[in-house]
Formats: structure tokens, sequence, C-alpha cells
């Protein structure tokens, strides 16, 4: 993943249009990432999670969210990360993606939440070609802010897609959101 | 209101326009919900008039729902609808005013009527949800049928030519569904159309006999008061009762969060103290409430089946009369919906394999006519339903013998009368010997049961030869809420539904032993068990290893028992269950998810999935 920080320059704008608006961006050990605020319920603090048996790689277990029971997943080890102890800077990002049975609310759990950043279509850029065989599709694109680079993330396809096994050495499952 | 702008590719139909009312979706709506009641008080009120033909109340009953139908469907351009609902109004005018003797016949024919009817809603509201072009149901011939009823069968009718009369004309439905279409944006449905309708239907209910006679009979007086407040309702869409009942379940838990919260527990002055008890009464009352409109009388599911025991002894020609009692018994009406099938099922069975033909009721002495009864009441916080028949009884030795060549029981083995009858529940067995129409393909009681055990109920059936069979239902209150008992594994907490829970115990170390060294037995009250440890099925780290020094909660599922070893009690706790959602719906042992008293998640146990995936299945 830190091939994306020497990324070629020649990325085309043509995407940046639908692209550019208000990102919360949040960090995953050394990366910072952002996904955008429309997608975005609500954040919350970590708190006490069921585990749950059966459940794919990466999904943490169940919380209450004010009633509702709904499904968290650690992004650390869906993207392949070593496992990190919650502490007082982790928080839940909470996440509305359509599932097959309608919108479903989905938390996150990121290391820190950072900013809410507000991204013009030119700070924008197309995520590099990693080659052939490499699809990253959950990959919105590149953000260069204040001289940091920020990934951005298509959080529908991020726990969708088998194709996270590019970026880890285990073969990830869609999450069935 | 449940038509969105989805529904504008109806339209493309040519457009008669002919009247802006039938394109209203509102109205539709409304005229659908409203026939529906006015036909289900019909069906009623003819099952009535079966019984007693002479009952003129119940004349005056169908004929005004027949009329206010018509009125309603003519200002809606429905004019199969109307036409029939006129042709029966007609029959039921002569009836009314004593020139018409109600037979059978009649009654058959206002019945197929209704039916008729019946379709004819499912279709409108076919085209309202999802916006499909109606087919107009087949009405073979019902109109002429009705009109020759008039005089006698006189040949007023014969004029009007065979084939089904209540001809729609084909583009009516299309102008409907166009109509509907197009205005789905209209600002501002003409509000109140339907009522002028329906007030201009109402004078010829003025003459009404339940207000003529209210002054003479006190009894129908007090009918017409119940009606006036059964009036006093609202329709409200379930999506918003579930989220209410979702919401106040939160602000149960809330509060006792706050009640037993230890910052306030120190400095507790009485005046606080007070205030909390007064809060925790009010969500207790809230709670109860919300949870009570869900609740709807078993009486409505009940009536349902007196038109299936009607049809189904007059096709076998047997004599059956139908004793409901405790109608008023409430129950949450998703219960009520599901029950309807297995229902239908018991009491066809009923009639077609336990009731006999009067010739042979009568030489075992017993009156011609059987009686089949449904009965409903509360017992220690369950619904019972007793579904019984006064008929031959299940016939024990042929139960056996059918059991025995599919190899359900060993040959020499001698089980004992319930375990016989248990076969019932087996699936693919029937003992009928020809199969007909209605039952004998076996097909019938282990869907019955399984609907049950999804229902969180069990089924039991007593029968005695020659004097008829019972089969007893016996329900929670609600699917909402169960009582569980909450346990702990480790640093996990699950609640384990109370319904499966036969006793739990610490037991001694000889009581634990190993088949194969794998599978684990506890010995309970001298049968062998088979052991699940909870902590291993959902790879828990558990405080206790070792069998003795845990819990064991000793479960029933689908009549097999087990023992399920969990670290402690934590205890017992109503809790609401809540879905785990789409991703983790079809977790082996696991039936949903609960907020704790804590605010926590805590998993339900589905005993069931623990067990049977223990036996590899």
């Amino acid at each position: 993943m830190q091939a994306v920080l020497t990324a070629p320059p020649n990325a085309s704008h043509q995407k940046a249009d639908h692209r550019s608006g208000k990102y919360i961006s949040f960090r995953l050990g050394s990366e910072e990432f952002a996904i955008q605020v429309l997608q975005v319920r609500e954040i919350v603090g970590i708190q006490e999670i069921t585990a749950v048996p059966q459940t794919p790689h990466g999904v943490k277990g169940v919380i209450n969210l004010r009633g509702k029971v709904i499904p968290v997943v650690d992004l650390r080890l869906r993207f392949g990360l070593e496992e990190l102890e919650y502490s007082q800077r982790t928080c839940i990002i909470v996440v509305q993606i359509g599932g097959d049975g309608g919108r479903v609310l989905v938390g996150l759990i990121v290391d820190a939440v950072s900013e809410v950043l507000n991204l013009q279509a030119s700070d924008i850029e197309d995520a590099p070609d990693f080659g052939p065989g490499v699809a990253l599709p959950y990959l919105l694109g590149m953000a260069k802010i204040k001289g940091k680079v920020k990934i951005l993330l298509d959080i529908q396809a991020a726990l969708a897609g088998g194709e996270l096994a590019a970026l880890s050495s285990q073969e990830i499952a869609g999450l069935g959101f | 209101m449940a038509v969105d702008s989805d529904h504008k590719s109806v339209g493309g139909v040519e457009t008669l326009a002919a009247n802006p009312l039938a394109s209203d979706p509102e109205l539709m709506n409304d005229f659908i919900l409203e026939s529906r009641e006015h036909l289900t008080a019909i069906e009623l009120q003819l099952l009535t008039l079966d019984q007693d033909p002479s009952n003129s109340e119940a004349i005056h009953a169908i004929f005004r729902g027949f009329h206010t139908i018509k009125g309603m469907a003519g200002f809606l351009d429905l004019d199969a609808v109307r036409d029939l609902a006129h042709e029966v109004e007609t029959v039921l005018d002569l009836a009314r005013n004593s020139k018409l003797a109600i037979t059978p016949a009649i009654i058959d024919r206002i019945l197929e009527s209704k039916d008729y009817l019946n379709t004819w809603m499912a279709e409108l509201e076919g085209l309202l949800h999802s916006g499909k072009t109606p087919v107009p149901p087949e009405a073979g011939g019902l109109l002429e049928a009705i009109r020759s009823l008039i005089g006698g069968g006189a040949v007023i009718g014969g004029a009007v030519g065979s084939g089904a009369v209540p001809q729609l004309p084909p583009t009516l439905p299309a102008n409907v569904a166009a109509n509907v279409a197009g205005n789905l944006q209209a600002e501002a449905p003409p509000s109140g159309l339907l009522e002028l309708a329906r007030e201009l239907a109402a004078p010829a209910s003025q003459d009404s006999p339940a207000e003529v006679a209210a002054a003479e009979n006190p009894e129908t007086a007090k009918a017409a008061e119940t009606q006036r407040v059964g009036a006093r309702s609202i329709k409200v869409e379930t999506a918003k009762l579930d989220y209410l009942v979702d919401m106040v379940g939160e602000m149960v838990i809330a509060q006792s969060l706050v009640r037993h919260d230890p910052d306030l527990a120190i400095g507790l002055k009485p005046r606080l103290a007070r205030n909390l008890s007064q809060l925790t009464r009010i969500t207790d009352d809230v709670q109860r409430t919300a949870m009570s409109m869900r609740m709807i009388p078993i009486g409505q599911l009940f009536q349902k089946t007196s038109r299936l025991v009607r049809d189904l002894s007059r096709k076998a020609g047997k004599q059956v009369e139908l004793v409901l009692a405790g109608e008023e018994t409430e129950l949450d009406r998703n219960i009520v919906e599901e029950l309807a099938d297995p229902l239908m099922h018991m009491v066809r069975n009923s009639v077609d394999h336990g009731v006999e033909t009067p010739e042979e009721r009568e030489r075992a002495g017993k009156s011609q006519s059987a009686h089949v009864t449904l009965k409903a009441g509360h017992q220690a916080g369950y619904i019972v339903i007793e579904v019984s028949d006064d008929g031959r009884g299940l016939p024990r030795e042929k139960i056996l013998k059918k059991a025995r060549e599919k190899n359900l029981i060993a040959g020499d083995a001698e089980p004992s009368e319930s375990e016989i009858f248990a076969l019932i529940f087996h699936p693919g067995f029937s003992t009928a010997e020809k199969i007909t129409d209605v039952s004998g393909r076996g097909v019938g009681m282990d869907v019955v049961r399984k609907q049950l055990q999804k229902l969180r109920g069990r089924i039991d059936v007593i029968s005695k030869a020659g004097q008829g069979t019972t089969f007893l239902l016996k329900l929670p209150l609600t699917l909402a809420i169960i009582d569980g008992l909450v346990v702990g594994v480790g640093d996990q907490r699950y609640v384990v539904p109370l319904f499966a829970v036969r006793e739990m115990m610490k037991p001694a170390e000889e009581a634990i032993s190993t088949i194969h060294g794998r599978q684990e037995m506890a010995m309970v009250r001298g049968n062998l068990l088979p052991l699940i440890r909870l902590h291993q099925r959902f790879h828990v780290q558990p405080r206790h290893e070792l069998p003795w020094e845990s819990l064991l909660i000793v479960s029933e599922s689908g009549g097999k028992q087990f023992c399920l070893m969990v670290d402690e009690l934590i205890g017992k706790q109503e809790v609401v269950i809540k879905s785990l959602g789409d991703s983790m719906r079809h977790i082996a042992g696991v039936a949903g998810g609960a907020i704790l008293g804590d605010g926590r998640v805590g998993l339900i146990l589905d005993p069931e999935g623990l067990f049977g995936a223990n036996r590899g299945e």
C-alpha cells in the first residue's frame, strides 16, 4: 500500500467532479483514509462489542446503536493490517450502505478520526495503476492536502468485494452486507 | 400511503379518464380496505344465516354491506363490482322484505359473490402496490346465477344470456391503472368524496333494523352500541407500530440504566427517588400499551375456519358443527397471521379424517352431527389453542404399522401412546387410504409443527379411539419479546430462551462421561444427555473448562434433550428480539440479538440450531 505514495502524476480529472465534496478522514496505522460525509451517519466512541460466531474475517461482532443492533467491521483486519488494541482514540464510524435488503448500517472501527475535509475536484487524482491483475475498485482516488496523501475510499466496495485480497496475504471474502 | 412514484410505469394505456375518482390511489386504497372489512362481515353474517335462515338481522347486515360496496364501486367506475353487488342486493332486498326465502343455494351464491369480490380486491390491490394491471376475475356466470335466484329460479335471468355477465369492459382496469398512475403526483386528493359515496349509500340503510329494533330490544341496542365503539379506531401502518415498540423498548432500557446508575445511587435524595420510580411506572405503562397495540383477538382467525368447515363437511357428506370458545383471547398480530395456515390444516384434518359420516356415528351410538371445537385461552403466560373433534380418534394400529413400514420405529419396539401419536408429525406421514383433495398427502402435520416451532410454540396431540382427537397448541403471547435466561461464558453473555430450558444444574464429577473419547455426555435424572460446550461452539475463552465447575442448562429441541455448558447464570430477563441483519441471519445457533439491561447486545441462542449443528445437520 506504500506504493500509492509514489503514484505517477498522470491521473486524469474526468472522474473528479462527482468525487469532490466533504470527506471525513481517519487513520489506520500510518495511512490516512477518507470517506464521503454523505455515507456517514454518525461517529461513536469504541464500545463493548458482542462477538458473533461464524462471521467473515474482519467482522468483530455487533453493537447496540440506540436500540438497533448493527454489525461492526474492524477496517484494520479488513485491509490486512495487524490488529491493534482499542484505545481512547479508537472510533466507530457508522456508515450507511445499500445492502440486499435495503439500506443497512455498518460500524467501521478505525484507529482515530482526524478531520472533515472539503475537497475540490482539483485536489483529487485517480488511483495509480498498479499493473495488471491488481484491481482496487474500492479506491475512489487520492487527495493531496497540505503535502499529505489521503486515500479516498468507496466504502461500499471496500466491504463488498473479494478483491481486497490484492492488498493482503489472505483471501478475504465479501462481508455479505 | 403505500403508493409512490414507482408506479408511474403503469401508464401508457390509452386514457379514457372517465372518472377522476378512480384514479386517486388513496381513494382506491380506502375502497379496498373498507370493502374487505365489509366482505369479512358479510361472510360472518352469511354463516349465521346458514344456521338460522330466518335471521333478519343478518340479512339486513349483509344487504348493508353489499349496498355500501355497490355505492363506492359506482363512484370508482368499477362496473363489474357494482353490477354484482347490485344483483346480490336485489336478492337480499327481496329476502328482507320476506318475498324470498333464504335457501342454502342462495347462501352458496352469495358466498361465491363474496369470494368473487374478494378476488377483485386482490387485483385492485395488485394494481395499487405493484402497478400490476388487474385481470378481471372469472365470474363464471355468477351474475346470471344470482339473477335466476329471484323468483325461485324463474327465467328472469335467462334473457340476459349465458357466460360471465359481470363483463368488465376490458379497457376499464387499464384506464383505472392509467388514471391511478397519472394522478399519483396529483396534489390534494379529493378527500371526502368516498365519504360522500358512503353517505349517498347510507339512506338505504336508514331503515336499518338496528335503530328500529333498538327501542324494543335492548340486546340489539347493545350490539349497535358496540358497533359504534368499534368504529372509533384508526388504522396504523404496522411498520410505524413496530418502530414505536422498538423505541419504547429502548426507553425502558435507558430508564433502567439511569435508575441503576452508580453515580446516582450514591446521593439518592428522596425527591429524586420518588420521581425516578414515577418514571419507571410510566415507562412500564407505556411499554404495556405499546405491546397491546399489536394484539388482536384470535376470533377473526377462528371465524375464517367456519367457512372451511361448512364447505368441507358438505363436500364429504358429513354433519359438522363448529364450536368456538375464547375468541376474545388476544395475541400478537404476527402470530395470528402465521397461525392461519396451520389452523386450517388441522381443522381440515379433523373434518376429513377425524369426523365420521352420520351413518357411522349413528352406529357408534353418537349424535349424527359431529363437533369440531376451537378453543383459545391463557395459560401461565402462554396462549393455548385447542383444536378438537369428537370423531373416531387417531388410528393407533394403522400409525404403528405405517411407522414400521417406513422404519420410523424398530420392528419390535413398543412405543408409548404419545410416541405413536407424535409420529403423525413426521414428514410424509399419512395413513389416509385414499388421497382426497383436502388431505392425505402427508404434507400436513409436519408443516404444522414446523410452523409452530417457528413461532416458538409447540403442539401436542391427545386422542382416544372412538372419542375424538385434540390438538393442543401452546404459543407465546408475542413474537417480539421472549423470556430468557441471561448466561455468561467468559466475557460474553447469551440469552437462552426460557421455553427451551428444562432445568439447570451443577453436575457431579461422576455424572460426566465420554463416548469414543469425543462426545461428552451428562447423566441427568437417569438419562444420558449429550453435552454441548457453548464456548467451543462459539470460540469463546471460558472461565471454567471442567463441566462440574460450570453450569449445565438442560435444554430441549424438537423433543430431544441436551445439556448446554455455560460458565454462570446471570439472571432472567424479558428481552426484545432484534434481528442481526441480513449478513448474520443464518448463523447456526443464534436466533437474534437482544439489548441487555446494561445496553450491551447479547446473542439469543437457538437451541434447535445448536443441537442440530451438533448432530452434523
